[in-house]
């Protein structure tokens, strides 16, 4: 099968690429730095060219509300008519669980919106809602942090190892398309201080959680669920603790 | 990588403070359960403290009526509903959703909560039109959860979303934890309700019964009854009826004339309609013990007349009940409401009843006062007078006539007219009509239609209604009720105004009436007699009177004969009146001196007899003694006697001789010089003196008489 894999360079992109690549597949990384811009649909029509799956991993430079939202909007807009004039018969796409419960974000809004034009677009689809990756309570802690103390709201939180999301995505990439949701998430589930407590504690940071009833994610009010998977949902194989000792390994 | 059973929902690993913050929010919400007062601070806590931790717009509870099998909203969370400015709501929070259908019999069959995207349900046969209302407002999905009473399920806890997704595992198994909770709340929050109720209900009855103790009369009791029933229940009542004394017929007491606004015409034509205890209606309802409730939809189809008028206050049920005092029916009560209390009813019902019987009594109390006082006034007025038939005096022909007239006419019930001039004695020879007739037993009663305004004279004839027109407070028997099986004697009927000679002519025509302000028909028995000192057939020519009436009253004429006519008859009067005043004043009179007669006699008696017992009244008065030798004849005639001497036409000379002797006289004779009669007259005293002996006065003439 031929297999475009928009944003094939990134966290999650450059992992899929090189499971598709090892099942035998004949795989396009498209980025810009490939020739293929989905913002100005530079390289577009060849790229996809006789393509049978297109996934769809690309993120947004900015996270700016506006410019977050002009991405996907543009992007969609350009993708998804060049798919159908070329004929491809699955779009695959990475979105968030709880898209649509934290729509006071302008990224979750942006994303929303992408996940409309493909449900839309009249592509067969697979969008896959994944949890946040462990990959991303550094940064979590980080811009929750003033001075020495992280304020952090005791939501619930189920994260997943970028791995098992590039897993599910290439899963999914070979299987049929569901033309609906699939929601993946990581094995246990957690508040965000516990977690962050823990992974402060593994690297040695001095800084201190202080857990707060705020329910804010990111400056954005949602509920205390909204993180976690509606239901039913994939688990990765990755626990926090495999994964941390894995970080610690690497570093 | 290792995956076991990925077909099944794969359920994650809760670390410990996942698991304590949920066993925490369930306690919350549990203490905020336990901590309602007011129900609907339930469903507020319970969504204010839910939503912290998952997204939905709003949730209602509905509750299970089993009986009606129907579901309806209970508790409702308002502030966040997004339907409530939908133009159904309103009629929504008060419908009554029908249990035997798919969707709802779905989440009664179901073990926990299940949840819905509305897309997919509600456009369904049989589904519930709030499932459209919301999805019509964004909302996408509900969750519905059974409230359970012991193993019964009692209502529905529904949440709703606009963000389909909302109702997670956790979502659902927070509320299926919360469930026994709320249901307990619930159930508390309703058994409050019954005993608030209740009390409500038993207070209000004691508000109700204490505003009753203070009814005194019809208007006080219709106050309270409307204020009741209108303002506190939500009813209207649509009638009182109560039974007559004759037992048989029931005629309207009360009733609320606005109820039926638009068919007022068809409303007054029901409610005058008399009908008795055997109408169908009316005697189902004396018959039942506790009173019959009437579906105005169903008596519709069955064809009762009166449904149609209650259908047009939208109300869907007429609840009648018999009205007892003890055992004894004394009438029925009539309500419309959609729903009301039994045990209020039978209440209100029974404090109504002991009013009306108080009212009914009261009433038969103050007739029987005002007939005693109507009675004693009458009473009172014939000892005053002195006369009566025993003390007509004269036995002249004339007077013989007019007894043989009396005689004659008095035990037939023929209408009299009495004529003749002022002070003949026509109210004597009223009474001796009367008091000859069958009817002597019962008094006569008299009007005097000069002595009323105009204005007054038909409601002081025929009586009248309370509120008949502005004053009229309290109902009003006339006289011809008065004099009902007795005479009715009209003084002055010459006076009568023209528009109550209609009236009186229609009484008399057909021996029934109306009172002012009344509907009903009043049948009287009442003999005429009618007296006047007028020219009735000139009044007729004149337009004064009306014809027909003439002709109806002058049936049987008796005219009166002035004292001029039966000189006879001046002597025995001027007796007997001097005995009955020298009685009254206490002196000894026993004869009048043949002059005094003589001067009677002379004399014209424009007054008559009226005026010949004044004369006679005045003269015991200034009698000294023992006879009575002077009759002080009024004044015109006397002054015409004592000056015979005054010619009325004198000669300007016989005036000038008579006025100087007369200035003389008062100046003692003297005629010039201070206090003279020239400075008097304004004359010198030469002129007088000339003028003395012209006109020949000599000093006898001013001398001669002291």
């Amino acid at each position: 099968m031929k297999i475009v894999v928009i944003g094939g360079s990134g966290l999650i992109g450059s992992k899929v690429v090189a499971k598709l690549n090892q099942a035998g597949h004949e795989v396009i990384a498209a980025s810009p730095a490939t020739g293929i811009n989905t913002i100005t649909g530079e390289g577009l029509d060849q790229a996809l060219a006789g393509t049978d799956v297109v996934v769809d991993l690309a993120n947004s430079p900015s996270f700016e509300d506006n410019a977050v939202m002009a991405f996907f909007r543009t992007a969609g807009n350009n993708l998804l008519p060049a798919e159908i004039k070329a004929g491809v018969k699955h779009h695959l796409a990475l979105s968030i669980v709880g898209v649509d419960l934290m729509q006071d974000s302008g990224y979750m809004r942006a994303k929303k919106v992408q996940e409309d034009l493909i449900k839309q677009s009249g592509v067969p689809y697979t969008v896959i809602r994944s949890t946040q990756f462990f990959e991303f309570i550094g940064g979590i802690a980080n811009q929750a942090t003033e001075g020495n103390v992280v304020h952090i709201s005791d939501l619930q939180f189920q994260p997943i190892a970028a791995e098992d999301v590039a897993t599910f995505v290439a899963e999914a990439a070979l299987a049929a398309p569901v033309n609906g949701i699939q929601e993946i998430a990581g094995p246990g589930r957690f508040t965000m201080p516990e977690l962050i407590t823990r992974y402060l504690k593994a690297g040695n940071d001095p800084r201190k959680v202080e857990p707060n009833q705020n329910l804010q994610y990111y400056g954005a009010r949602i509920s205390y669920a909204a993180l976690v998977p509606a239901g039913q949902a994939k688990l990765g194989a990755i626990d926090f603790e495999n994964w941390l000792s894995s970080q610690l390994a690497n570093a | 990588m290792k995956r076991d059973k990925p077909q099944v929902p794969q359920l994650p690993v809760l670390s410990q403070a996942v698991l304590e913050q949920e066993r925490k929010m369930l306690l919350d919400l549990g203490n905020d359960i336990t901590r309602v007062r007011d129900k609907n601070d339930l469903l507020f806590l319970f969504s204010r403290r839910l939503k912290r931790y998952f997204y939905f717009t709003h949730t209602i509870i509905t509750l299970i009526d089993e009986k009606a099998g129907t579901y309806t909203p209970f508790l409702l969370d308002n502030e966040s509903s997004p339907i409530r400015k939908h133009p159904m709501y309103p009629e929504l929070i008060q419908a009554h959703f029908r249990l035997n259908e798919p969707f709802i019999q779905a989440i009664l069959q179901a073990e926990g909560p299940v949840s819905f995207l509305l897309e997919d349900i509600m456009d369904q046969p049989g589904s519930p039109v709030f499932l459209k209302v919301n999805y019509e407002k964004g909302v996408r999905e509900i969750l519905m959860t059974k409230i359970m009473m012991g193993d019964k399920p009692m209502g529905f806890i529904h949440m709703y979303t606009d963000k389909p997704g909302s109702f997670t595992h956790e979502f659902k198994s927070v509320i299926n934890g919360i469930v026994p909770q709320l249901s307990g709340a619930v159930s508390n929050i309703i058994k409050n309700e019954e005993i608030h109720k209740t009390e409500r209900e038993k207070s209000f009855l004691l508000d109700f019964s204490n505003e009753i103790a203070l009814v005194r009369s019809q208007t006080d009791l219709q106050a309270a009854i409307f204020k009741v029933l209108d303002k506190t229940m939500g009813t209207k009542l649509a009638m009182i009826r109560l039974i007559d004394d004759d037992n048989i017929h029931l005629s309207t007491f009360m009733c609320d004339p606005t109820l039926f606004g638009g068919t007022k015409a068809t409303f007054d034509q029901m409610s005058n309609r008399k009908i008795t205890i055997e109408e169908p209606y009316t005697s189902k309802v004396l018959a039942s013990r506790e009173g019959l409730i009437f579906n105005v939809a169903e008596e519709i189809n069955s064809g009762n007349d009166y449904a149609k008028l209650w259908a047009t206050t939208g109300l869907k049920n007429m609840y009648s009940f018999p009205l007892r005092v003890g055992d004894r029916n004394i009438g029925t009560i009539w309500l419309l409401a959609n729903k009301l209390s039994k045990l209020l009813l039978k209440g209100i019902c029974a404090q109504i009843s002991i009013a009306i019987a108080n009212i009914q009594a009261n009433e038969k109390l103050l007739a029987y006062k005002k007939q005693l006082e109507d009675e004693n006034d009458y009473l009172k007025e014939q000892i005053r007078t002195f006369y009566n038939f025993s003390e007509i005096v004269g036995n002249g022909a004339a007077m013989q006539e007019v007894y043989r007239l009396v005689s004659l006419v008095a035990t037939s019930g023929t209408t009299v007219l009495v004529l003749g001039e002022t002070g003949t004695g026509k109210e004597l020879i009223a009474r001796a009509i009367h008091n000859a007739s069958t009817r002597r037993d019962k008094l006569m009663v008299k009007v005097n239609c000069a002595a009323l305004p105009a204005n007054l004279i038909e409601s002081e004839l025929f009586g009248h209604e309370r509120g008949a027109f502005t004053g009229a407070t309290d109902r009003h028997i006339g006289k011809f009720e008065l004099a009902n099986h007795s005479t009715l004697f009209l003084d002055e009927i010459g006076e009568l105004p023209l528009e109550a000679q209609a009236k009186l002519l229609r009484v008399i025509q057909e021996r029934e009436l109306e009172r002012v302000g009344g509907k009903q028909t009043i049948k009287v028995d009442v003999r005429l007699i009618a007296a006047t000192n007028r020219h009735l057939e000139e009044a007729v020519r004149k337009g004064q009177f009306r014809e027909d009436l003439y002709y109806r009253l002058n049936v049987f004429p008796v005219t009166l004969p002035p004292l001029r006519d039966r000189p006879e008859d001046i002597a025995p009067l001027a007796n007997f009146f001097v005995q009955k005043y020298a009685r009254n004043a206490g002196r000894k009179i026993s004869q009048i001196a043949p002059g005094a007669i003589q001067q009677l006699n002379s004399y014209s008696w424009p007054g008559n007899v009226r005026e010949l017992e004044h004369l006679i009244e005045r003269s015991v008065l200034l009698s000294p003694d023992g006879i009575l030798k002077d009759i002080d004849i009024p004044r015109k005639s006397m002054a015409v006697q004592q000056n015979p001497a005054y010619p009325t036409n004198r000669s300007l000379e016989e005036m000038e001789r008579s006025y100087i002797i007369e200035v003389l006289k008062r100046c003692g004779g003297k005629i010039s010089g201070v206090g003279g009669a020239a400075e008097v007259l304004q004359v010198p005293g030469n002129t007088l003196h000339s003028k003395i002996k012209k006109l020949g006065i000599t000093k006898a003439d001013y001398f001669a008489r002291n």
